[in-house]
């Protein structure tokens, strides 16, 4: 997001004085575009602030702030610089803070839980994932939408098959930081897309890097969008502390999912007041992985020996992408494959928002927000596309589920380029975890 | 990193336009803006120059490339050539234009009931600025939409001397359907609810309805639809056989969002790159020579390289210069000089009177790079256009869009020659 002064940086609310109520927010808000119960940014933002606060009584003056997805659209829309997505989630936790959340809320934010909980046993979980009956039971009984994308539970985590390949986790033999990254797998890789942590692995190693998986918990990021900051601010400290040290030493934290590298850069200090050094060490460290590959390339650095994937394919950059301001490497990377015709989705939110599109109240606000979105994808399809690709997984579990086109992380595509490429000169390519 | 061949900083009509040129043309441009902005708070016209007693753009234009110190000093001779690759880029388009350079410059009537002078309007509200011929005005408000109020402004233009004008002036409010169950409505959400076919037809016979016997011109708040802008305004007149024209209320401008949706979307099809929301905060030079400039990123910067840099931010309504307390004036994304009013004579004592301060903004050469007090080029390879630009005053002289234009134009053309010469 964007710093456009100290004030600011240290606590977001106090951009809020910028407005000049020009109202280019509300025509970008994907919510309110299609939710008449939602008055858009401006409102709930800047607006509404000014009812907040020390001697206002309430956390704010209504709940319309909560239907806010956090796309963060508006923020970067804004000419005056005012942080008004990150306002709105502090609004929203200050709601949650007085008026308490939803056993719902609290369970599909504690994503390592669900893992633990559903890993062991995901053979029947994920049977009753698609089971109707069973959905319909979790939409009446946790309000969690009979159709809200969740993927099946993998068989193993990541971090078990890590362990099991004996991949290291910490700096035993204290390898070139140069050389040497730590992987930030995320919940997504861990308990549900293991395969991309391992084309994710693949390609680095491939490029010369060795990769280090460290202890880490969830991001935090579910919490903090579902208002629990104090549970956030428990998984933030116990990454930052196992992520600091490899920080300061020089190495650099790699992530496959745009939305916890922005938690690492981001959120943490601008929504969960964590800005002391350990935070910003990790924030300067960290790099989603596309960004790395990109900068590799400026170096001279990557490997190019890509074979050709002569396939269309539309690419939704996710918002939590867009809020890294890094551009779109992703669009980059396919460039660098011959034959990919990679197109940009050219719309603006796939309305999942990370836990948003599960819940059974926001579901349908969900789907009309990437209703276009998803005919795009459609039509790519009819048009000869295979698969849509996106760097946020719950995005990806979204457009995938609503358009009914399979999608894929960008490192997938890549992985399988390099795969043919080692096919082709008769080499396999070595499966590293 | 991206690399470009060139980087536009700002994303406003002066921005936009240069950017989707150069990409026309074949060059890589990488568009960073801080936000979205000029666009969405204006009508959607063309303002090209209509100073006090102008008759038509061109007039304009000749009386102040006249004034020394005018940006059109410098651009007069373009201003032509770039118009009509505005108008060619949008032609076909929702947002075409109608009107030209030579066009009379007439009165058209504002939302809160005075008149402007225009001649270049998008098709929605060409129909304000055709003779009047015997038609009567009838303004038609929408209840519950508190944005554009018809009958202080019928009531405001009755009193209003208007030359040439309406035969008579009326106001009406219509029911929509639905709309009495809404929470919200702004000129944006009306507008998304006029894209869906069947409410709209249902507003279309509701508004048909509303206008009784005679001949009529029929003005509207500019919310007849975004991406089926078009569709929305040919059914409305269809329905009501009259023509029907839009009028640009309190922001967001409905129009300009087309208008920036257009040209976004030409950038795009061009191979342009764009990124929005993010200030440029570090640049890298070497001598008169910049190199790259960093935006801001979550952690961070995002390092943009390229040959040439256009400066499109904006005076300082847009932010591009900023204005302190203890008159201190800075452009901020390079530092260059700000040419503006001496200390203490900002403003007038008047409000309503033109002030000083608005004239502030970087002066340049012939080429449109930034110059210092002496006149000598400070960068190189920098350009400087639209409102960032010293010497106009675009609110009373309604210059801004031709400057805007022109200017970007000038860029875009001297960029692509010195490229084709290379």
């Amino acid at each position: 997001m964007t710093f456009h002064d100290a004030a600011a940086r240290d606590f977001p609310p106090f951009s809020t004085d910028a407005c000049i109520k020009c109202n280019v927010c509300t025509t970008v808000c994907p919510v309110s575009r299609v939710s008449d119960d939602f008055p858009g940014p401006k409102y709930v933002g800047p607006q509404a602030q000014r009812f907040r606060g020390p001697g206002h009584g309430s956390g704010a003056p209504d709940h319309s702030v909560d239907l806010c997805s956090g796309c963060g659209i508006c923020t970067r829309a804004c000419p005056a610089g005012v942080l008004i997505a990150e306002t709105n989630n502090r609004a929203r936790a200050a709601i949650v803070e007085e008026r308490g959340s939803s056993i719902r809320n609290r369970l599909i934010s504690d994503t390592d839980l669900l893992i633990r909980l559903g890993v062991p046993v995901s053979f029947l979980a994920n049977i009753g994932l698609k089971n109707r009956l069973a959905r319909w039971f979790g939409e009446k009984t946790l309000g969690i939408h009979r159709r809200g994308p969740l993927a099946p539970f993998a068989r193993r985590t990541f971090s078990a098959r890590w362990k099991r390949r004996r991949g290291l986790t910490s700096l035993a033999d204290a390898p070139d930081p140069a050389r040497t990254v730590v992987y930030f797998h995320g919940c997504a890789v861990n308990g549900f897309e293991p395969e991309l942590g391992r084309d994710a692995v693949a390609i680095l190693e491939r490029n010369g890097f060795t990769v280090i998986v460290p202890r880490q918990e969830c991001c935090g990021l579910p919490f903090i969008s579902n208002g629990l900051y104090d549970q956030a601010r428990t998984k933030a400290r116990r990454n930052l502390e196992s992520l600091a040290g490899f920080a300061r030493a020089g190495y650099r934290i790699v992530g496959t999912s745009t939305s916890c590298t922005h938690a690492l850069k981001a959120e943490y200090r601008e929504m969960l007041d964590l800005a002391d050094d350990d935070a910003t060490a990790v924030a300067d460290a960290t790099w989603d992985i596309c960004e790395l590959l990109v900068d590799l390339h400026d170096r001279g650095e990557l490997d190019t020996g890509f074979a050709p994937i002569p396939e269309p394919i539309p690419y939704h950059p996710p918002c939590q992408l867009k809020s890294h301001g890094i551009g779109l490497p992703a669009m980059e990377l396919f460039g660098l494959v011959p034959g990919l015709r990679a197109t940009d989705s050219d719309h603006d939110c796939c309305g999942a928002a990370g836990t948003y599109g599960l819940k059974a109240e926001r579901w349908q606000i969900a789907q009309d927000v990437g209703a276009p979105l998803f005919a795009k994808v459609r039509a790519a399809k009819q048009a000869g596309a295979s698969r849509a690709a996106c760097d946020s997984e719950t995005c990806r579990w979204q457009i995938e589920q609503s358009s009914g086109v399979p999608t894929v992380h960008p490192i997938t595509i890549l992985a399988e380029s390099y795969r043919r490429a080692d096919a082709d000169s008769g080499g396999s390519w070595r499966r590293v975890v | 990193m991206p690399r470009a061949d060139v980087v536009v900083i700002g994303a406003g009509l002066a921005g936009l336009a240069c950017a989707v040129e150069l990409a026309e043309r074949g060059a890589s441009v990488f568009l960073a803006a801080k936000g979205m902005a000029s666009t969405h708070w204006t009508h959607g016209g063309i303002d090209i120059a209509a100073p006090t007693g102008s008759r038509s753009a061109r007039d304009g234009v000749e009386r102040l490339a006249a004034m020394a110190a005018h940006p059109y000093s410098r651009m007069s001779g373009h201003v032509g050539d770039a118009i009509e690759a505005h108008r060619a880029r949008l032609a076909g388009s929702a947002v075409a234009l109608v009107g030209d350079l030579d066009t009379p410059l007439v009165p058209i009537p504002t939302p809160v009931g005075s008149l402007r002078p225009a001649a270049m309007l998008p098709t929605g509200q060409a129909a304000s600025a055709r003779a009047w011929a015997g038609d009567g005005l009838l303004l038609i408000g929408i209840r519950r939409f508190r944005d554009a109020w018809v009958e202080y402004a019928a009531r405001n233009l009755a009193a209003t001397e208007w030359p040439d004008g309406p035969r008579q002036i009326r106001a009406v409010e219509v029911d929509l359907p639905g709309l009495d169950r809404l929470n919200n409505l702004n000129a944006r959400s009306l507008a998304v609810l006029f894209d869906e076919p069947a409410w709209r037809a249902r507003a279309i016979r509701a508004i048909a309805s509303a206008v009784p016997a005679g001949p009529w011109r029929i003005g509207v708040p500019a919310v007849l639809g975004v991406a089926d802008h078009a569709a929305v305004h040919r059914e409305l007149e269809d329905a009501i056989g009259h023509r029907v024209f839009e009028m640009q209320s309190l922001p967001p401008s409905v129009p300009g969002g087309r208008l920036f949706d257009e040209l976004r979307a030409a950038l795009l099809a061009h191979g342009g790159r764009i990124q929005v929301g993010f200030d440029v905060v570090e640049v890298e030079r070497a001598g008169q020579t910049v190199t790259a400039i960093h935006t801001e990123a979550a952690s961070r910067t995002l390092r943009l390289a390229a040959d040439h840099f256009i400066l499109a931010t904006g005076g300082i309504a847009g932010e591009g210069i900023r204005a302190y307390r203890g008159h201190r004036l800075e452009e901020r994304v390079f530092g260059l000089p700000v040419v503006g009013p001496e200390d203490g004579s900002w403003f007038s004592d008047d409000p309503m009177q033109p002030h000083p301060i608005e004239s502030v903004g970087i002066a340049v050469d012939d080429r449109l790079r930034p110059i210092d007090a002496e006149g000598a080029p400070v960068l190189d390879n920098v350009q400087v256009i639209g409102s960032a630009l010293a010497g106009m005053r675009y609110l009373e002289q309604r210059c801004g869009d031709g400057v805007a234009l022109t200017s970007a134009h000038m860029a875009a053309q001297s960029l692509a020659e010195r490229r084709a010469a290379a």
